[in-house]
């Protein structure tokens, strides 16, 4: 049985006028120690997934179907009590932009300390000791000096340091990690994801990447989905998705890297830009910006099929496989 | 910094709060005056030359005496003496005291109210915020002076005076504090309002933390600057309150006497030439007033989020 599997999970924003769909129809899941990215645009609905996941969707948004399964149990089922034993605790996750996660009035070790006090019955000095430990961790110079400290007096990759050793705790299964180094410089970047990789190998700990930078989710996760319009179009073994690419969409992020484009030429780019949620095109929702978009593509929604590993959602593919099994047949 | 830890004394010192103290004169000012007031009321019984409770202490014979200074001044009592021959420094003194108290008592309750409605109003929202600040808008539109007057006439004709006169102080605590909480609770909805939809909360609530804790531990030390700001006004708002009550005879009675109610009981003399007895009781309610106005408006300045969080 998977760590963590969710079925066919369904988000929707109720706002004037009906319901939006922010996420239709998830399924994925993750292994003990596995780790797993999640790319797409801006909007595809990778937050909101790493939200339903705590069942943490705040109104207007709620869960209108589907299971989220952590070591059998269903989360979106689950009560607010239960559910809080799990966040942070089983679960931990890490947002995008330390400047602001931290609570400003709090020093670092008030808030460390008081993370494990809601979770394990033990003393304030043993509290004190675990946060110790996690700072060392993290590599934090002086971390004695950092919990008598305000958040204000870091720097970036410093309280974003502080962030994963908050998240590191209480010895979680899961880390979901929110783009956890957009908002820092390229440098630290680098620095913060390979703490963050080198921890998870460590105590092996599942990691949920979430990201729209491709060279990192080649280079950390094992496997990746590709979000669309709140949808999963790609999912498999990431080397195999980066290698060969089977969805147009994810072609064309792939051939917009920078890595990917000749000297002194442009730069590839998807035409178009990804739709609002108000208005989802009919079937495929990548179809109006789709060079290989068929009549076909515009009446229903492409089902999954397998290719090599990877599961896909685009008729292309599915009819390209078709056209090669009746060729084989055809031989044979 | 040369230690690992910095005392908190010396993280005050080098804060932006006591630097932009430092620099104000005015702010030093208010602050020095206000600080000899409350230790000239909290201490008024070592400081008094008599205590005007004590009615074996008072000659009538002494009463109306004009401040030193004027005609038939007598030394002893060097502010004069009111209608019923009380020392009026000793008077003033216990009367900044009841004052004082009634200001911080009122406002201590409505803080108290304001910040568990406004925090409960703005971070739970919906329903519960409907209501509670309904009853709000209802609470403040009726004037503050029209609920006291209405519950201190009630209060007066249902314990009658004797027994009035022994609960007066925590009743005006009790009044003023009611009709004035929605001040407060609208301050802090609105700052939870903008405080709620911060990451931190986002990420208080992945760690698995109550809402009553991210409420009060959390949310409420962020608005804590505006709750701070508003209270300090509210002081000097609760004591002119009260001193209004007073001087309509609803307020603290003659024998313990606030400011409000000795600037009323030498209303009744001052046409007939003893004008001190409203005059200096009468000024040391508007220092008072005005230095807490000026505290709180370089409070407000200081606090100020663009200023000092940027």
């Amino acid at each position: 049985m998977p760590l963590l599997e969710v079925k066919d999970l369904d988000v929707r924003f109720a706002v004037r006028g009906g319901d939006l769909k922010a996420l239709r129809g998830i399924s994925f899941s993750l292994d003990k120690g596995e780790r797993l990215g999640l790319v797409g645009e801006s909007g595809a609905g990778k937050s909101v997934a790493a939200f339903s996941i705590l069942n943490l969707i705040a109104r207007p948004g709620y869960i209108a179907g589907g299971q989220i399964l952590f070591e059998g149990k269903d989360l979106a089922a689950m009560g607010e009590r239960e559910l809080r034993k799990i966040r942070g605790n089983r679960i931990a996750m890490i947002f995008q932009d330390p400047m602001m996660t931290l609570n400003p009035v709090l020093t670092i070790g008030t808030q460390m300390i008081e993370a494990i006090l809601a979770h394990r019955k033990i003393s304030k000095k043993a509290a004190r000791d675990i946060a110790l430990d996690r700072l060392r961790k993290v590599q934090i110079p002086s971390p004695e000096k950092r919990l008598e400290q305000y958040p204000h007096e870091l720097s970036g990759g410093m309280r974003q340091r502080v962030i994963i050793a908050i998240a590191l705790l209480l010895d979680p299964e899961i880390i979901i990690a929110d783009e956890p180094t957009t908002a820092l410089d390229v440098t630290i970047q680098a620095e913060i994801m390979a703490l963050l990789l080198d921890l998870c190998e460590q105590e092996n700990v599942a990691l949920m990447l979430i990201t729209h930078d491709l060279g990192v989710v080649s280079q950390v996760t094992q496997r990746m989905l590709v979000m669309y319009s709140g949808r999963i179009i790609e999912q498999g073994p990431t080397r195999e998705i980066i290698n060969d690419a089977q969805h147009p969409y994810t072609q064309g992020l792939i051939n917009a890297l920078p890595q990917m484009g000749e000297p002194g030429q442009r730069l590839f780019q998807i035409p178009g830009s990804m739709p609002s949620l108000k208005n989802v095109p009919s079937g495929c929702p990548f179809h109006p910006r789709c060079k290989f978009a068929t009549e076909q593509c515009k009446q229903a929604m492409p089902g999954y099929v397998r290719s090599g590993n990877v599961d896909v959602a685009c008729y292309e593919v599915s009819n390209l496989i078709e056209q090669e099994k009746r060729m084989q047949e055809a031989e044979s | 910094m040369t230690t690992a830890t910095v005392s908190r004394w010396d993280r005050f010192r080098e804060s932006f709060f006591w630097y932009s103290f430092k620099r104000d004169k005015v702010a030093i000012v208010s602050f020095v005056v206000l600080l000899l007031m409350v230790l000239a009321a909290v201490f008024a019984p070592l400081l008094a030359p008599t205590d005007p409770y004590d009615l074996a202490q008072i000659n009538i014979m002494n009463s109306e005496l004009p401040p030193v200074g004027l005609d038939g001044a007598d030394p002893a009592f060097p502010l004069g003496t009111d209608a019923q021959g009380r020392d009026l420094l000793s008077t003033i003194l216990y009367g900044t005291r009841v004052s004082l108290m009634i200001g911080f008592g009122a406002v201590l309750l409505q803080a108290a109210l304001g910040i568990l409605f406004g925090l409960l109003a703005g971070y739970l929202g919906g329903r519960v915020d409907s209501i509670l600040m309904r009853i709000a808008d209802v609470q403040l539109s009726f004037s503050t002076l029209m609920v006291a007057i209405i519950v201190g006439a009630v209060f007066k004709a249902s314990f009658g005076n004797l027994m009035f006169g022994e609960i007066a102080i925590y009743m005006l605590i009790f009044i003023i504090g009611v009709a004035e909480w929605p001040q407060i609770a609208r301050t802090v909805r609105a700052s939870v309002l903008a405080e709620k939809k911060k990451e931190y909360v986002d990420a208080a609530k992945v760690m698995g933390f109550g809402t009553p804790r991210i409420m009060f531990r959390h949310i409420l030390p962020n608005t804590l600057s505006p709750i701070f700001v508003i209270a300090t006004v509210q002081i000097a708002n609760a004591i002119i309150s009260e001193a209004a009550l007073s001087f309509l005879g609803l307020g603290m009675p003659e024998t313990q006497p606030s400011l409000g109610s000795l600037i009323k009981s030498g209303f009744d003399y001052i046409q007939s030439g003893s004008w001190w007895i409203t005059l200096i009781p009468g000024l040391v309610l508007v220092v008072l007033v005005l230095v807490i106005n000026l505290l709180g408006d370089w409070l407000r300045d200081v606090m100020n989020p663009r200023l000092y969080k940027g």
